[in-house]
């Protein structure tokens, strides 16, 4: 399935200047945005991209380090965006922090055994593994009418202050806050997943879906990495979730469905997996074409099918692999 | 006493039903990846394409057996066309990449049909003699679930004989085994994968005007229907026919009585019998890579 190949470690880890300067420019771009433009959509436009970038980042580390295929992650992101509305519905309106942490703390709990019996398969089977533990779960929200309401999703969840050291920067539910917020909090994520994933843990990910027997011959304990793996992609998906309920401050089953699952899944590919930077690039692209599709047409399924249809036939190895190429025609 | 024995009839021939519709669709399936390696996510949308044209057949004026053979064949036209244009030029890339391709496809085709049907449920019109109901052992049972149940059979045995008893059956079958053996005896093997998928459409197809009757007709159906399908070739092992059999008995029998007793989350049931039998038998029930 993979066919990048194994780079060294710490050789990727050190940053070109020009993509320093890159960085510097997107971010500080990102952050200007909000006080040039006065446009409210644009502003939850790229709030949502964001959010959607971590969970394809996340699902990235799993699949492009990894080598393991989810059908449906965003059932992670689900779960933990539920668990933040439930906290706050029912346990403290207010605190923000701790809301955060309910609802990280409670999907990493759903994961760990959903998790322990995945890893005792590979490839397909894992993948169809991931496929019915996510039915399941978006079966049982859309089901459990008295404490997700159901269909109808969760609804009238209060709008905590977010405070840091004591000083109230604001309310969560001022989408330039969460704007501000989601992106620190992307930035911080992606940075930190980039450092693990070139320590040398992440080297051992990347042993374990070149040549998994190998892996083990040398004495790596596939499964208990396989499960860190999993572990990690399903925490940074349960920061997405939380970053999610805040910016929406509602969620419905159709967010843990299998068909939203099979687009987070296409954002990857879309950016080319085992890059990080790649599913981001894919998710923005991703959302941006998904909803520019469905504001011109009503049958934006149709344009958007056959979108898909011809990047996949015509840039399969996606934005990662197009600037892999032009890499190398300029070297040669 | 009666009671008993009544509901006892209907959860049997409701379950029976059920599986039948399935096997029809999860083995359509399960021929294309047992076949070709390719897992059709728009196999969902096809069986809903085949509903709808049945729908439009029947709604014509044509007699309901007609519109049994023309909408699968359609259906059949339609696989072939995508076939060649976007499944083809894709084999020899990674799973992943025709996994992909065929979302895009399944969103495609639900798009086109809720552009050409809109989003309204349909119901396709049965014959005057297939409305009515038998006494069984004390329950009345539709005709029209009995006819379906004898569709079934009698798809299920003419597909049998065609893999086992035909020249391309036999084609079909070798290539899963031995692909390069089969083709250095001088079978095209571009014509086999094409064969194997066009195969699985119309089984789609087949199953998409059986089961219109049975429920409603609406945008969701195809995939509803995908989901349910992949549970069961997981469960009965990829690209094992006899496995599929099994398995859609196994899955259709303990949704009927998941749905009889606790309703709302009865699919809950079902995902959770898949997750164990997968966590220790990883390849499913009768899984061994084969397709026989």
């Amino acid at each position: 399935m993979m066919n990048r190949t194994a780079t060294i470690p710490g050789i990727r880890s050190e940053f070109h200047p020009v993509k320093i300067v890159f960085i510097i420019i997107l971010l500080s771009g990102l952050a200007v945005f909000p006080f040039v433009s006065d446009n409210r959509f644009y502003i939850s436009l790229i709030t949502e991209m964001m959010i959607y970038g971590l969970l394809a980042m996340s699902l990235d580390v799993l699949l492009g380090y990894t080598g393991l295929l989810s059908f449906m992650h965003n059932a992670y992101l689900g779960i933990s965006a539920y668990a933040v509305g439930l906290f706050l519905i029912h346990v403290s309106p207010t605190s923000f922090w701790l809301a955060c942490l309910a609802g990280i703390a409670f999907t990493c709990v759903v994961a760990l055994p959903v998790g322990w019996v995945q890893v005792r398969t590979g490839g397909l089977a894992f993948a169809l593994l991931t496929l019915a533990f996510g039915m399941m779960f978006h079966t049982i929200v859309w089901k459990w009418y008295d404490v997700t309401g159901g269909d109808d999703g969760l609804m009238g969840m209060p709008n905590p202050d977010i405070s840091l050291f004591g000083i109230t920067i604001g309310n969560s539910g001022d989408p330039l806050v969460m704007y501000m917020f989601t992106l620190v909090t992307v930035t911080l994520c992606f940075f930190l997943t980039r450092r693990i994933i070139n320590s040398p843990f992440g080297a051992v990910l990347e042993a374990i879906r070149e040549n998994e027997s190998r892996a083990a011959f040398i004495g790596i304990n596939v499964r208990k990495y396989k499960l860190l793996g999993w572990m990690m992609a399903c925490l940074l998906a349960s920061i997405a979730g939380v970053l999610f309920i805040l910016y929406k401050g509602y969620i419905g089953p159709s967010t843990m469905s299998a068909f939203a699952g099979a687009g987070i899944l296409m954002m990857v590919l879309l950016g080319g997996m085992g890059s990080l930077w790649g599913p981001l690039a894919g998710a923005f692209f991703f959302i941006y074409i998904q909803d520019y599709i469905s504001t011109m047409t009503e049958h934006w399924e149709i344009y958007l099918g056959v979108v898909v249809i011809f990047l996949v036939l015509f840039l399969p190895t996606g934005f990662a692999g197009l600037t892999d190429h032009i890499r190398r025609l300029r070297k040669e | 006493m009666s009671g008993t024995l009544s509901i006892i009839v209907d959860i049997t021939l409701n379950s029976l039903v059920l599986s039948g519709v399935f096997l029809i669709v999860a083995i359509g399936l399960n021929i294309t990846y047992g076949l070709s390696r390719i897992m059709n996510m728009g196999h969902g949308a096809l069986y809903a394409v085949g509903a709808y044209t049945g729908f439009s057949l029947v709604a014509s004026g044509l007699n309901f057996f007609a519109a049994l053979l023309i909408a699968p064949l359609i259906v059949g036209v339609i696989g072939l066309i995508i076939e060649r244009t976007i499944i083809a030029p894709m084999r020899k890339r990674s799973m992943a990449y025709t996994l992909i391709l065929t979302y895009g496809l399944m969103f495609f085709l639900d798009g086109s049909i809720k552009y050409i049907w809109g989003n309204k449920p349909r119901f396709i019109e049965l014959p005057e003699f297939m409305q009515g109901t038998l006494p069984i052992l004390g329950t009345d049972y539709p005709v029209f679930r009995l006819m379906t149940l004898l569709l079934i059979i009698i798809i299920m045995g003419a597909l049998m004989l065609f893999l086992n008893k035909t020249k391309i059956g036999i084609i079909l079958r070798a290539s899963s085994t031995i692909p390069e053996m089969v083709s250095c005896l001088g079978v095209n093997m571009s014509y086999v994968h094409m064969g194997a998928f066009v195969l699985g459409c119309v089984m789609a197809g087949l199953a998409g005007i059986i089961a219109g009757p049975l429920t409603t007709i609406d945008p969701l159906m195809g995939g509803e229907m995908l989901i349910s399908s992949f549970v069961v070739i997981v469960i009965g092992g990829l690209g094992s026919l006899r496995g599929a059999v099994i398995a859609a008995l196994l899955v259709g029998v303990v949704q009927t009585l998941a749905e009889f007793f606790i309703t709302d989350l009865a699919m809950v049931i079902v995902y959770i019998l898949m997750a164990v039998i997968l966590a220790f038998m990883p390849r499913g029930l009768l899984g061994e890579g084969k397709f026989e």
